[in-house]
């Protein structure tokens, strides 16, 4: 088999295609999360009343449809080259030299929801049923840029499974872009108050 | 030279009771649900024999130091000036405070935030505030933080042990060590092997529930049957799908004595390509793309399979598990709760993006698959803890087909769903849990 027929082989096999994690992706990323954990009492680049208002209802409405459970629905608020990332450290570090505790691209994430859609993914069997609190919403344009913007907030998150309560807490970072008519998010960065310390069930999505 | 001669031992070691709670193909639920039994075994297993701690590269440089721990005791591992390791308690030896707080860093010193007792990066005390109120009784005395009895490394895997007549650890190690040296040669060898940060897993369970999994290749298709389902759904097949008929597979599983084992999945995880066995994971695309662009074609099987797991799960008794390419460690905490740490390793020749690669395949089975058998795990301390009437686990499986069979080396090989794993764990946790071992701390100077 030559190069080309192996390359092709896979290509066929692995879809949906992935090729835009790459260096200038995690790049960007690096950048981003910088960005969204700078210490800094500037607001600026913060977006007009209404835009700001429609990015808080898509932030809300991600929240509310993992507590559903609506994965497939979730993940069409998502753009075709999208990363859900939670990082293994406070600050986080660089995914590329540091393990996380999830790092996916749209496929990964379809594979998870798959799986979970199987009905026999026996950590949430019972289901984990969330509830989220969202407080303290910072919206901004990202530099040099009219079509997208980055968000950070923090959260709480009450869990019951199994007769166990447990409360997750951290702050969520974001990046929304405009594609069309529609907002949809780019990445979600979910720092975690303690994610060097031992974690429990986390197998959905946080 | 201290002694502890284990205060109150809760089971007499001259008892025949470990005959009875250990039997040749069941074991009594009490190991797993018993205070006492839990107790015993931080003394027997996790400081009477070699306990791994942590990777040399996990200090690279003078001043580095992480906590680490056998079972319940916690240290204090460091790299000093002159680039030594120094394993010691984090206990004062003042009034017992923990001296150092924080997981991992970089310090010369480590002052006790009691009184100010201050101690050198190799736990030597060289500082006592109002030295003038201290007699000749407590000059005599040996103050400095206490060090177990035993450090050895095998290749940058740093050991402890208090017990001071244990054997060397390459004699512990015994026929796994041929094995830790074929999974060191997948990293590309000993000094290639950088350890990447860690994930770490809180679990209501024994610790033993992690080791009984870690040699069973009897539940993949159960437990995981989720990933199964989604894989071949989504991508027609692959990652560990062998194991769906597992006894026919070409793996095999290995008791290497000393409670050592291995399960080998390379002859099906490797007989074609790994790299095509193998998950998509984020980036594969374009690494792959970069491999074939840059690489000489003879070699590109190779580097895209070092960036694929070691097809291993080997299995260092009582806390080590080298599998994939992770070195994962499992902490006791107590009866029922165990910590476990998934240590991810990256290679010091490799470029950035091939390092980048196996950072993003080691994330695959912890979320994927590793959630499911920890609930299966905790479902099992549940069920042993709830119906104790109900007394026995087994683990007969393939004890009475015949097919573990001794090989020319003396080591017995079965098939991958047997249940020697467990046998074979069980005779060493036997052994020790029936000795009366010495343990020692040393808080003389260093010579």
């Amino acid at each position: 088999m030559n190069k080309d027929t192996v390359t092709a082989a896979s290509a066929a096999r692995y879809q949906p295609a992935s090729h835009y994690v790459d260096d200038a992706f995690y790049d960007w990323l690096n950048e981003v999360s910088l960005d969204l954990d700078a210490v800094t009492t500037q607001c600026t680049g913060r977006p007009e009343a209404a835009l700001a208002a429609e990015i808080e209802r898509l932030l809300t409405v991600e929240s509310r449809l993992l507590d559903q459970h609506a994965y497939t629905e979730w993940l069409e608020l998502y753009t075709s080259e999208c990363a859900y990332w939670i990082p293994a450290n406070r600050p986080a570090r660089d995914p590329r030299a540091q393990i996380t505790l999830e790092f996916h691209d749209r496929r990964r994430l379809l594979d998870r929801v798959a799986r979970l859609g199987t009905g026999l993914a026996y950590s949430q069997l019972p289901a984990s049923r969330t509830a989220r609190q969202l407080s303290g919403l910072e919206i901004w344009a990202s530099p040099g840029r009219n079509d997208e913007w980055r968000a950070r907030c923090n959260f709480l998150m009450a869990e019951s499974r199994a007769g166990k309560r447990r409360v997750l807490g951290g702050w969520y970072g974001f990046v929304v872009r405009r594609v069309g008519d529609a907002l949809r998010l780019v990445i979600k960065q979910v720092n975690l108050l303690d994610p060097d310390e031992p974690q429990g069930n986390n197998s959905f999505f946080l | 030279m201290v002694k502890n001669m284990n205060d109150s031992l809760p089971l007499a070691a001259s008892s025949s009771s470990w005959d009875w709670l250990i039997q040749d193909d069941r074991i009594h639920r009490t190991v797993y649900t018993d205070p006492s039994i839990f107790a015993r075994e931080m003394n027997n297993i996790f400081a009477a024999t070699w306990v791994y701690l942590l990777h040399e590269s996990e200090l690279p440089e003078p001043g580095d130091f992480r906590r680490a721990w056998m079972g319940t005791r916690e240290l204090i591992v460091t790299r000093d000036e002159a680039r030594a390791l120094h394993v010691f308690a984090n206990r004062c030896t003042h009034r017992g405070a923990t001296v150092c707080r924080e997981a991992a860093g970089k310090a010369s010193s480590f002052t006790c935030p009691y009184h100010g007792w201050k101690f050198d990066n190799r736990g030597q005390l060289f500082g006592i505030p109002g030295k003038t109120a201290y007699g000749a009784g407590f000059k005599a005395r040996d103050m400095h933080l206490a060090r177990p009895a035993q450090v050895a490394s095998y290749k940058g895997f740093v050991f402890a042990t208090l017990n001071p007549d244990a054997p060397p650890l390459e004699t512990h190690l015994g026929a796994a060590a041929s094995f830790m040296d074929e999974w060191i040669e997948h990293q590309g060898g000993a000094d290639n092997i950088v350890v990447g940060g860690a994930q770490r897993f809180h679990l209501d369970c024994n610790w033993k529930m992690v080791f009984d999994n870690a040699g069973d290749g009897y539940h993949p298709p159960f437990s995981h049957q989720s990933l199964l389902q989604m894989t071949n759904a989504r991508y027609g097949g692959g990652d560990i799908s062998y194991f769906a008929d597992a006894d026919r597979s070409r793996m095999s599983l290995h008791a290497l004595g000393n409670g050592h084992t291995l399960i080998d999945q390379r002859p099906d995880m490797y007989a074609n390509s790994a790299w095509e066995q193998q998950r998509p994971q984020p980036g594969r695309e374009v690494f792959e793309a970069h491999v074939r662009a840059t690489v000489a074609d003879e070699d590109t099987k190779r580097v895209l399979e070092s960036a694929v797991g070691a097809g291993m799960n080997l299995n260092i008794f009582p806390n080590l598990l080298l599998i994939g390419n992770q070195i994962q460690v499992i902490q006791p905490l107590n009866t029922a709760g165990t910590t476990m740490h998934w240590h991810a390793t990256r290679r010091r020749d490799a470029e950035d993006a091939l390092n980048t690669m196996r950072m993003r395949t080691q994330e695959d089975f912890p979320i994927m698959g590793e959630m499911d058998d920890a609930g299966n795990f905790e479902e099992c301390q549940r069920g042993l803890t709830s119906f104790p009437e109900d007394e026995w686990i087994d683990m007969s499986r393939h004890h009475e087909t015949g097919q573990d069979v001794a090989d020319e080396h003396g080591r017995i090989v079965g098939p991958v769903t047997s249940e020697l794993h467990e046998r074979a764990y069980y005779a060493q946790w036997k052994r020790l849990m029936a000795a009366e071992p010495t343990l020692q701390v040393n808080k003389s100077r260093i010579a």
